[in-house]
């Protein structure tokens, strides 16, 4: 099956500055993708290259096995984006919206659009600076399933909304997948809400990629320990993500093969997501290189895509 | 219909958690044998939350026998779980005694009782044991 | 596009609507004492009987001394009204895209951007360009008693007459175009146009207009007295509305040069395809930068 989406070692550069570096990754038709990281890490340029709003300086992004080149329409009508807080013309009306989706957009569902508001209870002669902010990123993601494209971005867009808004939201973006098996890739550096949505992350700091996998897989090969403080620093199973020493134990947080380690000095537990995710998170953005060798054999690795 | 409710706070995962409440359902009564589970589509959007989880978690219930689905109807309860029977709730008592007795001429405190349970109940149910 | 050309614009296009309809009326209403005096003194056919001397020089002379100064001081105000039309139309067109973020919206949808751009601004050109065909000719119905005084090459007939003003519209107009590309604001754009624009006009109007073709030269006697500008009645140089340029003296007599008034077109559009050129080059680059990067 072709991937959704596939990229192989993408980077962009602005002036001296590397916006994202080496990003290799896929993902496969009809995931849920969040990706995560701080602001400024990368992740709308990731997606604006992604969508052909941005020309990378390097590498490649495919969407279901084509290139994706910028200002081109193919690219274009493939992908639908919702950026960040949803821009839409503020005195247009929501039919005005649509109809402008309809004129821009060459396939488009303008029943489903419609119906999308009626269920929400949104009338289409209202201007779009009288919705709520809520009201307005469910007219901006109408447009976005209106145009039946078969990868769905969505860029922080709820990142201003009220937490009630946000559930309305995600919860029409889960009613979608669930209708017709869309692939959405969901940034957001909010990590706490992704957890119930996302079957695979990818993280990313300072323009480099932490982790990426699918999220399942990568809950069952990380471990906790936790025990007395010792200053060891190898003969852990895998690879050190994360370590933090106190005066009484120490805390590491390893990466290693499924299936529980079976080490006797150590308290050893499961990680949850959003503690998995933070500890990448922490991770200078320099150290993905420190353990290449390990690090390929390992599930989930970043380095584990690029085939040569 | 019954509800589902997720709590994001609990380190389980969320299919685990869907699982869960199927079988407390169960034991408490709440759900019998012929009962309906929502569909995947409208728990989905209900709880804001991956289909997928959802499919797994229905998946994860019929393996363990407790639920089926019937093609173009939905899924369907079709086991009971049996509550501990009185012999097993005795024996779980007796063993409860001996181990509080124990904690006590170790000096433990009822605080410090209570933090170990809660402890070893979160690591069991991160393991989905629990 | 068409549709959504006119939708993002149909403020602008009924704006410009009501600033026809404003302006005719306002005109209209200056324009009534005026030609009243010059009905009732005659002055048309005064002009034609007398082309070549003397005659109602006097009633001539009142008339401009009654509503010349007046006239002249309305058209310098006048004198901004393409340019900043121009950049109202033209510091949005991609300005508010960037102030609102909706950019990011709108290169999103299947249309690629350069398109987007290209149709937009085709369709906003045609509507100046009829809207600046409409000012023309209420500027030149308002002229025209005047223009039978002066002839049309004074600048308050040149500027306002025949293709100069659409071109100055345009002209503005892409200079705001690309400002908004460069600066991302509406305001801003509006401003670092307009400044560039009235430059280049007061630079043209009197440093490049006279020397757009070799003036002719005319020979006076040394005691003729020499006005410099429109030739009005009694004409210096032989015809109504030739433009004097300057005068040297020499030994014998004085020798003028000037623009003679049936230059009129070709000076026109000279100058028009000087500022089309400019138009043509500003939105040439900003086009090229929107197509190499939309951020």
């Amino acid at each position: 099956m072709t991937p959704a989406l596939q990229a192989d070692r993408l980077g962009k550069r602005y002036s001296q500055a590397w916006a994202l570096r080496e990003a290799t990754f896929e993902v496969p038709a009809g995931a849920v993708v969040g990706l995560v990281g701080p602001n400024g890490a990368g992740k709308s340029t990731l997606l604006q290259m992604t969508i052909g709003l941005l020309e990378p300086t390097e590498g490649r992004v495919a969407v279901f096995g084509a290139t994706s080149r910028a200002n081109r329409a193919d690219t274009l009508g493939r992908v639908s984006y919702v950026a960040q807080d949803h821009p839409l013309y503020r005195d247009f009306s929501v039919g005005d919206m649509f109809r402008f989706g309809r004129h821009m957009n060459p396939r488009w569902d303008q029943a489903l659009a419609q119906q999308r508001m009626k269920v929400l209870g949104i009338p289409l002669n209202r201007k779009i600076k009288r919705l709520s902010g809520g009201q307005q990123a469910q007219v901006a993601l109408a447009m976005a399933l209106a145009k039946r494209a078969p990868l769905l971005v969505l860029d922080e867009p709820v990142a201003s909304l009220d937490p009630v808004a946000r559930v309305e939201f995600m919860r029409e973006v889960m009613a979608a997948v669930a209708d017709t098996g869309l692939t959405v890739v969901i940034a957001s550096h909010v990590v706490s809400e992704l957890e119930r949505i996302c079957d695979h992350v990818i993280v990313l700091t300072e323009g480099r990629m932490q982790l990426a996998g699918q999220v399942d897989e990568l809950v069952g090969c990380h471990w906790l320990l936790t025990g007395p403080r010792t200053g060891a620093r190898a003969g852990f199973p895998g690879m050190v993500v994360h370590r933090a020493d106190s005066d009484r134990h120490s805390t590491v947080l390893i990466r290693t093969h499924p299936g529980r380690p079976a080490l006797p000095d150590w308290q050893t537990q499961p990680v949850g997501f959003e503690e998995l995710v933070l500890a990448y998170l922490q991770r200078p953005a320099a150290t993905t290189a420190s353990d290449p060798d390990r690090a390929q054999r390992l599930p989930g690795s970043v380095t584990k895509a690029v085939s040569r | 219909m019954f509800q589902f409710r997720l709590d994001p706070a609990s380190g389980v995962p969320p299919y685990l958690q869907l699982v869960h409440q199927v079988r407390q359902s169960l034991l408490l009564g709440y759900l019998r044998e012929g009962d309906r589970l929502p569909t995947v589509k409208d728990l989905a959007s209900d709880l804001a939350l991956n289909p997928n989880t959802v499919v797994k978690a229905y998946r994860q219930l019929e393996h363990e026998g407790l639920a089926g689905g019937r093609p173009g109807q939905g899924t369907f309860i079709t086991g009971t779980l049996s509550p501990a029977t009185p012999d097993t709730h005795k024996a779980l008592r007796g063993s409860l005694e001996r181990w509080l007795r124990e904690a006590d001429e170790a000096g433990l405190s009822e605080e410090a009782v209570t933090a170990l349970v809660a402890v070893v109940r979160y690591e069991l149910r991160k393991e989905g044991v629990v | 596009m068409t549709w959504v050309t006119w939708r993002q614009h149909r403020g602008e296009a009924l704006g410009g609507l009501a600033l026809i309809g404003a302006l005719a009326l306002v005109l209209l209403w200056l324009s009534g004492p005026m030609r009243f005096a010059f009905s009732t003194d005659g002055l048309a056919g005064c002009v034609a009987a007398s082309a070549r001397g003397g005659g109602c020089l006097t009633r001539i002379q009142s008339f401009m001394s009654q509503f010349g100064f007046t006239f002249n001081q309305l058209l310098l105000t006048l004198i901004l009204i393409p340019g900043l039309i121009g950049v109202i139309v033209g510091a949005p067109l991609l300005g508010r895209e960037f102030e609102q973020g909706t950019w990011r919206m709108a290169w999103s949808q299947t249309v690629p951007r350069t398109r987007w751009l290209v149709t937009k601004l085709a369709l906003v050109t045609g509507g100046l360009v009829v809207l600046g065909a409409a000012m023309t000719a209420v500027f030149t119905w308002y002229r025209s008693p005047m223009d039978q005084l002066t002839g049309h090459l004074t600048w308050a007939a040149f500027d306002f007459e025949g293709v100069v003003l659409t071109a100055y519209l345009l002209c503005a107009f892409a200079f705001a175009v690309l400002a908004g590309l460069l600066i991302r604001r509406s305001v801003s754009a509006m401003v670092a146009a307009f400044i560039p624009w009235l430059v280049i006009r007061g630079m043209v109007d009197f440093g490049l207009r006279p020397h757009f073709l070799r003036p002719l030269t005319s020979r006076l006697p040394r005691s003729a007295s020499i006005n410099f500008g429109p030739n009005m009645v009694p004409p210096m140089t032989g015809h109504l509305g030739d433009n004097v340029l300057g005068v040297t003296t020499t030994a014998v007599n004085q020798l003028v040069s000037y623009q003679p008034a049936d230059w009129f077109w070709r000076l026109q559009f000279t100058e028009a395809g000087l500022y089309l050129v400019l138009t043509a080059a500003a939105i040439g680059t900003a086009v090229w930068l929107l197509h190499r990067r939309a951020a």
